[in-house]
């Protein structure tokens, strides 16, 4: 018994590329594994600049979830500068996860091999690294001010890591 | 603008009090659960809010300020009794034209597309239908109204997991396109878990807990540790409900927020709706209401007023 | 602190709205009881059907033996007792069962009409929308009421059409108990009466079986009442102490319905009983009396007078007004105090 017609026809009613999925078990609260299926969505490409995401009301029909999740989700991306709402139209992707460019990051890979090699001198092993450099990470952004991170482009690698 | 609002509501059948001095306010825009055990109080709530029993005590409104059985209240609320009375000897075409003739507005278009879609024959006997059937058919006249508040009474009892799919699906569309806010009750919390966005939870005739979930999610967790220093941890923290082992302790308390400092060699974990719910509802002296009478202890396992 | 709290539909009336139109109730009032409507004018058809077209033989009869001549020949004798036997013993036993026709229509279209929304539980539907209770209580009562009250007012006129030939031919007249019950405004008026009794015992009691009972009893009860008492205080009598009017020789169908006689002697105090008495030793009720003179005469020699307190045929339309008058408002009352009580569950 199909109510949500949209899903069913061929390309989804509004055209969205992407269709969310819940993992009740995971433990990470519905809202937050929206905003991370956007993210991991537009690092894959699937979604591009542009791209509408689902309506409100065909997420909540497929998923049987609170509006209100969906809406907190979505107004988390706005504030992350992924996505924006257009009245009367929905919300639209207007930004990707930087990618930044190859030779950009060969010329950040040189320096960072350069402090691994010194930290592992003065005797860090890998967990002592890794727990280094992610305190000085977290202060580094909480200084900045806020949650929202605008162009950084190591954010979607770190985050996995933390 | 509060769908609901009361104020040391209550209701006495004989000698019996089946609700007392019930006070919230219920916001609009949310699903609302009405969460407790049979006999909780649930059903005598609703009858009050929608005018089908009077209070013997306090006083409700709804909508804002509007007096309960008043006409902008009877248009503005739809309501759903367990069982999901219709008329049986009537067709699902007569009942819709039977809401239809009894309400200001009706979504005849709505109505006749939902049905179709639910493959629920216009011309079949209500009294013929599956009990799924029914409570679609039901839940079909009451969003055709178009109301602003949806008032459902266990409506999920009667039905198998996918006819509850299909219902919840409904229902949540409905918040999204048009903006109803929704109350409903049930005592199966699991399945609600994922719709609601706020909770009164009844006990024994009274609230024991209301309040956005967003909110009493961020102050309640779990913390495990050394069951030697829970009970000196319980002296100092609001403590829900405690389960020991010989040497590990598991403590459900209520702190100021998320940010609240985790006591060291103890871990903090995050606590999901239904454990929440049966630990308030396992601690009858405990309790979440707004305003200043918030949980108190002295004992370690169970919270005095 | 959600984008729902401002609602997608069109801006709500911040007055009270306007109310549904009454005219809607005519569909869900029929609809709802269909069943009942149908069931009652059925029969009342069927039943007129059959009125008529034994009625039709029946005027015949009476017709050919009204112009039988000679008079008292065996063969018009014969058609005078066969009229009697058959034609008079149908329409007898007929008249006597339709007594119970308002009575029934009213336990059985009144006491369920609100009662069976308490029973099913189909009130938690009903009195949620937006038409609110008291006035679809109101629309309904009113709508059945004229219903069945025109149906049956039908229905009497066809069986005073029917019944006509015997007020002649037996000793009835039409202020007779069964027979003014059964013609004019009241036999619609008792129905009507019976209705919102069954109505207001509906929703009193709030089970179908009960409340037919109780019904069935209240207007039993009222029908007797109005029968040996009511009527007799109707302000439409007359008092005459002129025996002529009494004495049986004028067409039966017309004579007055004596409610009491009384004796005055001289000066118009109450006569000496034991000298009536003693004059109406001379009338025997079986034999032949002892004395030539009339009753009359016999009290006059004794100075006393006889005083009858009557009422002539000739009041039957304001006997008629008067009982559905009182009929009339008691249904009304009823009706309000079902709707009081519809309300009173209610916030």
């Amino acid at each position: 018994m199909e109510i949500d017609k949209g899903n069913s026809r061929a390309g989804s009613s509004s055209g969205s590329p992407i269709e969310f999925r819940l993992d009740p078990a995971s433990g990470v609260p519905t809202y937050l594994q929206l905003v991370q299926q956007v993210e991991h969505a537009l690092r894959l490409g699937y979604l591009k600049p542009g791209d509408q995401l689902p309506k409100v009301r065909d997420v909540v029909a497929s998923l049987t979830i609170n509006p209100n999740t969906v809406l907190k989700a979505y107004r988390e991306l706005e504030t992350k500068g992924l996505a924006a709402g257009r009245p009367g139209q929905g919300t639209f992707i207007q930004a990707t996860l930087n990618q930044v460019a190859l030779p950009e990051l060969t010329t950040l890979r040189r320096p960072l091999l350069g402090w691994l090699t010194a930290a592992e001198a003065a005797g860090l092993d890998e967990d002592g690294i890794v727990a280094l450099f992610t305190s000085v990470l977290r202060d580094f952004f909480k200084r900045r001010g806020g949650s929202a991170d605008r162009r950084g482009a190591v954010n979607g690698e770190t985050e996995d890591v933390g | 603008m509060n769908v609901i609002e009361t104020n040391g509501l209550g209701k006495c059948y004989g000698r019996t009090w089946a609700l007392r001095e019930c006070t919230l306010a219920i916001p609009a825009g949310h699903l609302a659960a009405l969460v407790g055990p049979n006999g909780a109080g649930k059903t005598t709530f609703m009858n009050m809010s929608v005018g089908l029993a009077v209070p013997t005590a306090g006083t409700v409104t709804v909508l804002g300020d509007q007096p309960v059985g008043s006409p902008a209240a009877l248009d503005g609320i739809a309501f759903v009794a367990q069982d999901a009375p219709v008329y049986l000897n009537l067709s699902a075409g007569d009942m819709l034209h039977l809401t239809r003739n009894l309400n200001r507005r009706f979504d005849q278009r709505y109505a006749h597309e939902r049905l179709a879609g639910l493959g629920i024959p216009l011309g079949k006997k209500a009294g013929k239908l599956s009990g799924g059937q029914r409570a679609q058919l039901a839940l079909t006249l009451a969003l055709a109204r178009r109301p602003q508040l949806l008032i459902l009474d266990e409506p999920l009892a009667m039905l198998d997991p996918l006819a509850r799919q299909d219902f919840m699906a409904t229902v949540m569309t409905s918040m999204a396109e048009d903006g109803v806010s929704v109350l409903l009750s049930s005592h199966a919390l699991a399945e609600l878990e994922r719709v609601t966005d706020y909770l009164v939870l009844l006990s024994g005739g009274q609230v024991q807990v209301t309040g956005e979930v967003e909110d009493l999610l961020a102050c309640h967790r779990v913390l495990t540790g050394p069951a030697a220093e829970a009970d000196s941890l319980a002296r100092q923290l609001r403590v829900v409900q405690a389960r020991r082992g010989g040497a590990q302790a598991h403590l459900l308390v209520r702190t100021g927020g998320p940010d609240d400092p985790v006591p060291p060699g103890w871990e903090a974990h995050p606590v999901s709706l239904e454990e929440l719910a049966l630990a308030y509802l396992r601690s009858p002296g405990a309790e979440v209401l707004p305003g200043p009478s918030l949980v108190q202890h002295t004992e370690p396992t169970e919270v005095a007023r | 602190m959600t984008v729902l709290t401002m609602p997608a539909q069109p801006a709500q009336d911040t007055a009270a709205p306007r109310p549904v139109p009454w005219r809607r109730m005519i569909w869900v009032t029929w609809r709802q009881h269909r069943a009942m409507l149908i069931s009652v004018l059925a029969v009342l058809g069927a039943i007129s059907v059959f009125l008529w077209i034994a009625g039709l033989d029946i005027h015949h009869n009476y017709a050919v033996m009204t112009a039988c001549r000679p008079a008292g020949s065996a063969a018009c004798q014969t058609l005078s007792s066969n009229f009697t036997s058959t034609d008079w013993t149908m329409a007898n036993v007929l008249g006597i069962l339709l007594q119970l026709a308002p009575v029934l229509i009213g336990a059985f279209a009144g006491a369920p009409l609100l009662a069976r929304e308490l029973e099913t539980g189909t009130f938690r539907y009903a009195w949620t929308q937006g038409f609110g209770r008291a006035r679809q209580a109101i629309a309904k009562l009113v709508l059945v009421a004229v219903t069945i009250t025109v149906a049956a007012w039908a229905f009497s006129e066809v069986f005073t059409w029917f019944f006509k030939p015997f007020l002649g031919t037996s000793s009835l007249t039409v202020l007779s108990a069964t027979v003014f019950d059964a013609r004019g405004i009241v036999f619609a008026a008792w129905t009507l009466a019976a209705f919102t009794i069954g109505a207001f015992a509906g929703m009193l009691i709030r089970r179908v079986v009960p409340a037919i009972a109780v019904t069935l009893g209240a207007y039993l009860g009222l029908n007797l009442l109005a029968w040996l008492e009511l009527r007799k205080f109707y302000p439409v009598s007359l008092v005459t102490s002129n025996p002529s009017l009494f004495d049986g020789s004028t067409n039966s169908a017309t004579s007055p319905w004596v409610l009491s006689t009384w004796y005055t002697g001289p000066g118009g105090k109450p006569a000496n009983q034991s000298v009536v008495n003693q004059v109406l030793a001379l009338f025997p009720h079986n034999g032949p009396p002892l004395t030539n003179e009339t009753p009359a005469q016999a009290l006059a020699r004794h100075h006393i007078t006889e005083w009858f307190r009557y009422i002539p045929v000739s009041r039957f339309w304001p006997m008629q007004f008067i009982e559905a008058g009182w009929l009339l408002a008691l249904s009304v009352l009823l009706i309000a105090a079902t709707v009081w009580l519809v309300r009173r569950r209610a916030a």
